[in-house]
């Protein structure tokens, strides 16, 4: 079981180091196959992990191994050690599971592109970063897992570098990300201070006997983690990120969303559980943060032109439900939409893939229309994508989305305020999520000459949506409430949920969101299901608030004005009065100087050879009479 | 052991190496400069063997042949250098040399 989870971990590692050594001895299309084929041997020995776990029993589902210590100061060790319980197990499957297929994909989508070989080690590269992620079985090395995913977003985020607009994407990811890595990493200097270790065993052991719940040392530290999962899950106020790494190819955009990046913050919360429960406020921040977030980006999404800033929006709100289950302690069920949201997500994001490479790199939504003919294969996923993500049942979301909000409405006054939240996010996201698919599969093709390229995708892509399709109807019946808890009971030895949905509250939560999804297509139809002209006259009543929602709430305009201006303004001013005076003039002075002084030494070169030797003889004579009076 | 004692000896170096000395600093004929040096370096090596002969110990012959030996080769490139600057009908003069003047 250890050693299947070691190739889990290491089979992405040595297909990005084989696809690199190759060099061009491989042609394209095989370093595609090689960097998904290493994904897929990476899920089967999750499989192999998992099953084999099955059998332990149910209390004893822990193992950890450590190949070498790591990292070694004083008493402090840190091994580069991997844990197999049911959460981690949880996570490889779903990482190498939906990863393995957004890989398979992108063979066929990145097919033709000049780099591809670099295309797709960086993708084994994010599986293996995610993967030590979530297989780590110390904070120390999670962080590293943390910091190699967030390289890894940002090569593939500026893939394409040659595009000004990518470049400066995979920067802001960078910088956005570094932010949340930096309290992370403080926290882990509290948890070696207070602790003096960092593997998860011994911290959750002695993390009760250390702290005061609700203390100063155990708030810092549950913030510093909050910041580095808010940073990398692109929750309020650290996501201005996520839409701009758009600008990476479409599967990026799948595998950052699906398998690996964003889920880690979600994860982390998880994981370290413990260390939470001893920090109700910050806890409770996450659940308001996740909240916050699901609120903003579903109203944004409703504005946004761009085919996948629409679906990125909608990540953004999804995340937002699984930090409001995790932030309220009920981990199974931010964990279950965690699992169902990676497999529409990919879905969606595959199927805008094909929409995009049907009409030449086409992204505006505006200029889409009709494409349900032409695409029809791609068509009937998106409605499957939509369905789940809008949550209407049987599909996936629905099983989930309701676990999150069943969940929020037994934990209290506050659970009630985050319950109220979710629900209107529910409207919200059916809203979006079927302007999206009206407005681009409905209606007439845009009059303006599109080109239109491929028509219906190659088999290669096509196959992975429709896994996805399949696993995004049925994945929701994992766990039925008042049927079985199958998530839940897994991963109860791990992370206990201490908010279960149970009795009426889950009926009425369950039938108070379904209703408002289903009165969000309703309006979406009757706005963009059909010619209207609806979208044109809010515009005109309300300008502000469509102008508040294209500026995305003033995100960016504010962290300019904060951040940016501040330093831009001190760094001229420190150029005009610091480095004009100071720097250059004295430079320039000092120069002057020792061209004096040099042209008065060059004097004394005078050519004449009988001056040298009367010099020799002087210096001479003198060191001579110097010598003899110290005699 | 006889003879005159090592004062006599030192002092007739001192004038060897005191003409020499003055010789190279006066004169202008590089020819005569060249003269002067070598009579610099025996006044040199005259006192090297005269304290080897009063120690009684060889090492100060052996440095005397050694400064031959410089001596010898240094005449070699300094006649070298007089004969090629008199082929370019350049006057004989350590004075009008000043073509390294800084």
């Amino acid at each position: 079981m250890i050693a299947a989870a070691w190739i889990a971990l290491f089979a992405p590692a040595a297909a990005v180091l084989a696809i690199a050594l190759a060099d061009m001895r491989i042609t394209r299309f095989q370093a595609g196959v090689i960097a998904s084929g290493a994904t897929f041997v990476s899920f089967a020995a999750s499989v192999t992990t998992f099953v084999l776990l099955l059998g332990d029993d149910p209390e004893e589902r822990s193992h950890s191994s450590t190949l070498w210590t790591w990292l070694s100061a004083g008493d402090f060790r840190a091994g580069m050690e991997i844990v197999v319980d049911p959460l981690s197990v949880f996570m490889m499957l779903v990482v190498s599971g939906v990863g393995f297929l957004i890989l398979a994909y992108a063979v066929g989508y990145m097919h033709g592109d000049e780099e591809e070989r670099r295309y797709h080690a960086y993708k084994a590269l994010f599986v293996f970063s995610m993967l030590l992620l979530v297989q780590s079985g110390n904070l120390l090395l999670l962080l590293a897992g943390w910091g190699m995913v967030g390289l890894s977003s940002y090569l593939l985020i500026n893939f394409w570098h040659f595009r000004h607009s990518a470049v400066a994407a995979g920067k802001k990811a960078f910088v956005m990300n570094a932010v949340g890595d930096a309290t992370f990493a403080l926290a882990l200097f509290l948890l070696i201070q207070s602790v003096g270790a960092l593997d998860f065993q011994t911290v959750f052991a002695r993390a009760p006997e250390v702290f005061d719940e609700s203390g100063p040392a155990a708030t810092l530290i549950a913030l510093g983690l909050l910041g580095g999962a808010v940073a990398k899950s692109a929750q309020v106020p650290l996501h201005t990120w996520l839409p701009d790494a758009m600008e990476g190819p479409t599967p990026v955009s799948a595998l950052i969303h699906a398998a690996t990046m964003v889920t880690a913050g979600v994860y982390l919360i998880a994981r370290t559980s413990p260390l939470f429960e001893l920090a109700p406020a910050i806890h409770d921040l996450a659940g308001v943060l996740g909240a916050v977030t699901l609120l903003l980006a579903g109203l944004i999404a409703l504005v946004q032109t761009d085919i996948k800033r629409v679906i990125a929006y909608s990540t953004m709100s999804q995340i937002g439900y699984m930090f409001v289950g995790v932030g309220l302690g009920a981990y199974g069920a931010g964990l279950f939409h965690l699992m169902t949201h990676a497999f529409f997500k990919a879905l969606l994001f595959m199927a805008a893939g094909i929409v995009i490479h049907a009409l030449a790199d086409e992204q505006d939504i505006r200029r889409m229309g009709g494409l349900a003919r032409e695409l029809p294969f791609t068509y009937r996923a998106f409605i499957v994508g939509s369905l789940a993500l809008a949550a209407i049942p049987p599909f996936a979301g629905f099983f989930s989305k309701d676990a999150v909000l069943a969940s929020a409405a037994n934990a209290g006054t506050l659970g009630w305020i985050l319950w109220g939240a979710g629900a209107v996010g529910a409207f919200l996201t059916a809203l979006y999520t079927f302007r999206l698919l009206f407005i681009v599969f409905w209606g007439e093709p845009h009059p303006s000459p599109v080109k239109r390229e491929h028509g219906e995708a190659a088999l290669s892509m096509l196959w992975p949506v429709g896994v996805l399709a399949v696993l995004a109807t049925i994945g929701g019946f994992l766990q039925v409430p008042g049927a079985w808890n199958a998530l839940d009971d897994w991963l109860h030895p791990v992370a206990e949920s201490i908010e279960e949905a149970s009795g009426g509250t889950a009926v009425f939560s369950a039938v108070a969101a379904l209703l408002l999804s289903l009165a969000g297509i309703a309006i979406a139809w009757t706005v963009w299901g059909r010619p209207s002209d609806l979208p044109e006259r809010a515009r005109r009543r309300w300008p502000w608030a469509a102008r508040t929602l294209e500026r995305k709430f003033y995100f960016d305009e504010a962290y300019d004005l904060a951040f940016y201006e501040p330093s831009d303004r001190a760094a001229s001013l420190a150029a005009r009065y610091v480095e004009e005076p100071v720097f250059l003039r004295s430079l320039g002075g000092l120069g002057r100087g020792v061209r004096e002084v040099s042209a008065r030494v060059a004097a004394a070169q005078t050519g004449l050879v009988r001056s040298y030797a009367l010099a020799l003889a002087t210096g001479l004579a003198v060191l001579a009479i110097v010598f003899l009076v110290v005699e | 052991m006889s003879g005159p004692g090592i004062a006599a000896y030192l002092i007739l170096s001192v004038l060897l190496f005191t003409t020499g000395a003055l010789g190279v600093l006066i004169r202008r004929s590089p020819l005569i400069v060249l003269l002067a040096l070598e009579l610099m370096l025996n006044g040199a090596n005259l006192a090297l063997i005269a304290f080897a002969r009063q120690l009684g110990d060889g090492d100060g012959q052996i440095f005397a042949l050694a400064v031959m030996v410089v001596a010898a080769s240094e005449a070699v490139v300094g006649l070298g250098l007089i004969v090629a600057v008199s082929r370019k009908r350049v006057d004989l003069d350590v004075d009008k040399l000043t073509s390294l003047r800084g």
